[in-house]
């Protein structure tokens, strides 16, 4: 017990300061459209108990049933009471997990003497509880965080079989990948550039470890895993059993991605470059947002990585490396190739980075005084991404030049829930009207409200104790009102405006 | 009425009239100089009841020949001391243009920005740009002038559009525009102040302030 104590206890503290970077005044940040959609599917689960899987826009369904217990232990039962610390909870405990998760993965693939705390995962643990892009997005109720710590969980599982050649090994690596596979579509991509990358250390016969691989029982174990992933993704997407059409709609979904990316542009598309400089360098209305220690770092021990693979013999650690060196620039590549690009996707870089970055460190400490150099450069280093990561999730969580913080919500969103509940007060027997096109994440703002009614184009009666509308559509509602009402405005976000006609007596 | 007496009241009111003619001759209209837009893109359609158009031309202000800029180079004061982004002095460097490095950003809230013209002057007008590279509103937006620096003599409001009173200077009743590179040019009416403070409380992007430029045109008191 002492013995595991003293190997793990700068873990726990890295997981406790990962947790409190993520669970950190949780509600402050307005629900982008994203979050709010997505958090009215888990109230309607909360409340009816009922989901049904939906390929259309939406993601798998791990989101919607790992914020029943959440909402449950606080004491919340209906999408009213829901609140955005809860569903926000879900990502952030994911993300402490994660970390924990990248921890034990890489004290596998960098082994130590038992005796010795494995520095280079604590390290690696150290750099992703404090990156920007894996804090801000363990703090934002949509899927990427839980599909990077399932996916994390896949890998370590694997990792373990590998060397222990235990069928419970086997058996996690399915239940991750199913809950992968139920989270998001995405999936598969990210566990195929992970078994391509293993491949130069499966021909050289071993992973840079001193185990050597279990061949021989590898056909009953992937077997065994396939079968455990089938079963865990088939009970989230039949709604555990109650709602069997959701297993075909979970393969549709990759037919309804095709049409939707070939029906045109999505308004989605950016530059070849857009993850890359996302995650070294980037400036916007005079705001600097960088992780250049980190990956200057991460750079050093991907070269050190490839030259391993290609020399003739690679020594333990360096050819240990090779495997986070080829999944990072091959996730980069397929990531990068595909016109469609949203931030959140950056968050998937951060563990095989951080693995690069604290080995590149170990390096420098194994030479002779590097250890006065690597200590240094890991401060500085933990130093700058905590800078940033208070730069991007709390102080200007969402200011449209955080990159991070992509098509986000205006605050001005916030003042929502007080005037319907004013207007409502007022004139109780009045409908709240909504006529918009686009009106996320107004829903979420306006759950607690009876009588909330949504249009896309202007009914007859716009009559109502509360009408938002968008601008364009404004001179038609105006022209409907029967009664006499204040006008105001609210941005939904950056650059789209809404007026609000509040009714007075 | 006496027929004198009645003669030299209607020479008076001629002579009024005339006086006045002339001080109205004496007046142009203000000329302001806009910065270039900074649109990237079409901007949606946003057309408000309280807003005005963004196309609408504003009727001219007019001023003295003698009216110029006066608050140049002038010293900037805000409830924001410490603005993470810009520099107060920003405000009056005579730079609109509202590029990035151009424009100061104070912190979220009703927050002010005070000149100080250096000695009384007729105030002719206020010209304000906050922030023209995208569509929004801001919120709040009063613009007071005062006899002191701490706002407690003569304070008198030139614009007023927190329909709500939320900032708690008065409830005011002018309408809240999108910022354009046009900015907002606000009569002064002449009236005789030191100092001129302008509120917002963020806007309908995000919860902060900005200012690229204000202009206060006027001439000296005496």
């Amino acid at each position: 017990m002492l013995a595991v104590l003293r190997r793990w206890w700068p873990l726990a503290l890295i997981a406790l300061a990962a947790l409190w970077l993520r669970v950190h005044d949780l509600g402050r940040r307005p629900m982008h459209a994203d979050e709010a959609n997505q958090g009215v599917k888990a109230g309607e689960l909360l409340e009816s108990g009922r989901y049904a899987y939906d390929p259309r826009d939406h993601h798998g369904p791990t989101l919607y049933y790992a914020a029943q217990p959440v909402a449950w232990l606080r004491g919340e039962k209906s999408l009213a009471a829901l609140s955005e610390t809860t569903l926000r909870l879900v990502p952030a405990l994911a993300g402490t997990a994660a970390v924990v998760l990248l921890a034990l993965f890489a004290a596998t693939l960098f082994p130590t003497p038992p005796a010795r705390p494995p520095w280079v995962a604590m390290t690696a643990a150290a750099f992703m509880a404090v990156a920007p892009p894996a804090v801000y997005y363990s703090r934002y109720f949509i899927q990427e965080t839980l599909l990077v710590t399932f996916t994390l969980g896949a890998f370590l599982s694997v990792m373990q079989w590998w060397r222990t050649g235990k069928p419970a090994w086997a058996a996690s690596t399915g239940v991750a990948i199913g809950l992968m596979q139920a989270t998001k579509a995405s999936a598969p991509l990210l566990l195929a550039l992970g078994l391509v990358a293993a491949l130069p250390a499966w021909r050289r016969g071993g992973t840079g470890t001193p185990s050597a691989p279990n061949t021989r029982r590898l056909r009953p174990a992937a077997l065994l895993a396939l079968a455990t992933a089938i079963l865990t993704a088939g009970l989230f997407f039949t709604s555990f059993g109650s709602h069997f059409a959701g297993l075909t709609d979970a393969f549709g979904a990759y037919a309804r991605a095709a049409d939707r990316f070939s029906a045109g542009p999505t308004g989605h598309e950016k530059p070849w470059g857009y993850y890359l400089q996302l995650l070294t360098w980037t400036r916007s209305g005079g705001l600097v947002w960088h992780q250049l220690a980190l990956m200057a770092l991460a750079l050093v021990g991907a070269v050190i990585g490839f030259r391993a693979m290609f020399a003739s013999r690679g020594t333990g650690t360096n050819s240990a490396l090779t495997w986070p060196a080829l999944y990072t620039v091959m996730l980069l590549v397929a990531f990068s190739s595909f016109a469609y690009k949203t931030p959140w996707h950056a968050v998937h870089f951060v563990p095989s980075l951080a693995l690069l970055a604290a080995s590149t460190l170990a390096a420098i400490a194994s030479l002779r005084t590097g250890i006065w150099l690597a200590l240094p450069l890991a401060i500085v280093t933990i130093a700058t991404l905590y800078q940033q990561t208070v730069r991007v999730s709390f102080q200007r969580p969402a200011d449209a030049r955080n990159p991070y913080a992509y098509v986000h919500s205006s605050p001005d969103v916030l003042k929502v829930s007080a005037l319907a509940a004013d207007a409502r007060h007022s004139f109780p027997g009045e409908p709240i009207r909504v006529i918009s096109d686009e009106y996320w994440p107004l829903p979420w703002y306006l759950r607690r409200e009876r009588g909330v009614g949504f249009w896309h184009t202007p009914p007859e009666v716009c009559d109502g104790a509360l009408i938002i509308t968008s601008a364009a559509q404004a001179d038609t509602v105006r022209a409907r009102l029967t009664h006499r009402y204040r006008e105001t405005f609210l941005g939904l976000r950056p650059g789209v405006i809404c007026a609000v006609f509040i009714r007075e007596p | 009425m006496p027929i004198m007496q009645r003669k030299l009241t209607l020479l008076l009111a001629t002579l009024a009239l005339v006086a006045g003619a002339q001080a109205a001759d004496d007046k142009i209209a203000l000329k302001v100089e806009m910065p270039k837009p900074l649109f990237a893109g079409t901007p949606r359609p946003v057309q408000l009841a309280n807003l005005e158009p963004p196309a609408t031309k504003r009727p001219d202000i007019l001023v003295s020949k003698d009216t110029k800029v006066l608050s140049r180079g002038k010293k900037v004061t805000s409830s924001d001391s410490l603005p993470v982004i810009g520099e107060l002095a920003f405000i009056t460097d005579g730079d609109k243009s509202g590029t990035d490095g151009t424009y100061v950003e104070l912190g979220p809230g009703t927050q002010w920005v005070q000149i100080d013209l250096e000695a009384p002057a007729k105030v002719a007008a206020v010209a304000v740009w906050h922030f023209h590279s995208q569509a929004r509103v801001y919120h709040d937006v009063v613009i007071q002038i005062a006899d002191d620096a701490a706002f407690t003599k003569n304070v008198r409001t030139l614009f007023n559009d927190d329909d709500d009173n939320s900032s708690k200077l008065g409830k005011g009743s002018d309408l809240a525009y999108i910022e354009t590179n046009n900015g907002r040019v606000v009569d002064g009416k002449g009236q005789v102040a030191r100092y001129v403070r302008l509120y917002s409380n963020g806007n309908t992007s995000d919860e902060l302030n900005h200012y690229c430029e204000v202009e206060v045109f006027g001439s000296p008191a005496n």
